[in-house]
């Protein structure tokens, strides 16, 4: 798909929480986060770590030299979802 | 040890190892492997002034629209047009192959459409294409997926002027 988009004279990146079925498709650009299936932009209400996760794949498109390349991200599941329940816990109490 | 150094430890051990072999080998061809690179396409523009759209595999589609068809042996072949300007609450999911827990919670965590919306209003992207592309990824026979949606797809892509496209394959 991404191969296709990139062919068309189109950059792409994409994100990706499957680091072996990335490297065997070698897609032009990706960004691995080390999060759970279906959670590619972290956890439910943690914007600010939405944001950034898209903010990082889009830098990385603007910055890639090479087709292939694969960018972990430093972003920590655990941490992801601790920061998310503070996040749900303050939205709470303010409702 | 650093952080970094710790992120990829924590990298490596969440790789399924030998899994892929597993998969094309209970369902030949149904995994596509490449062996070649394609040649990167050059930013014409800075994000500031570029159309970005989004691509997903979540199975998100407006609300009201033919949903996709999660249960077909072979897989669904089609995509679904997802405004840009579509609030969370016009969309629903239609997938069963990833765990859409948060999803139901905050569509954001697999189809960030409001941070996309947030980013283009504070002007970081310059605009967003009129439409978002969504499809599901239980698609076994690899072949087809590159001749049809793919295809299909990156037209529809190319046909609404996008100088960037983010994608998030679920």
């Amino acid at each position: 798909m991404q191969r296709a988009i990139e062919k068309r004279g189109i950059p792409t990146v994409s994100i990706t929480v499957a680091l072996d079925v990335t490297e065997h498709i070698k897609p032009p650009r990706a960004v691995f986060v080390p999060f759970m299936m279906g959670h590619h932009f972290g956890v439910p209400f943690h914007k600010e770590l939405q944001r950034r996760i898209i903010l990082d794949a889009l830098n990385f498109l603007a910055t890639t030299e090479r087709s292939g390349e694969i960018k972990m991200l430093p972003w920590n599941w655990a941490q992801a979802r601790q920061e998310g329940k503070l996040i749900e816990e303050q939205f709470r109490l303010k409702s | 040890m650093t952080a970094e150094s710790k992120n990829v430890e924590n990298d490596k051990q969440q790789l399924r190892t030998g899994l892929w072999a597993t998969v094309n080998e209970r369902y030949p061809g149904s995994m596509i492997t490449k062996s070649d690179f394609v040649a990167l396409a050059k930013s014409k523009k800075p994000l500031s002034e570029s159309r970005l759209t989004f691509v997903s595999t979540a199975g998100v589609q407006p609300k009201g629209s033919l949903p996709f068809d999660t249960v077909h042996p072979i897989g669904d072949y089609t995509f679904r047009c997802v405004p840009s300007d579509s609030k969370p609450s016009d969309l629903e999911i239609h997938q069963l192959k990833y765990p859409t827990s948060g999803a139901e919670r905050d569509i954001n965590v697999i189809f960030p459409i409001e941070r996309l919306q947030e980013l283009q209003a504070v002007g970081l992207i310059g605009e967003l294409a009129p439409n978002f592309f969504s499809f599901i990824g239980y698609n076994m026979d690899a072949e087809m997926l590159e001749r049809t949606l793919a295809e299909d797809l990156a037209e529809a892509v190319e046909a609404e002027g996008s100088d960037v496209a983010l994608l998030a394959p679920a």
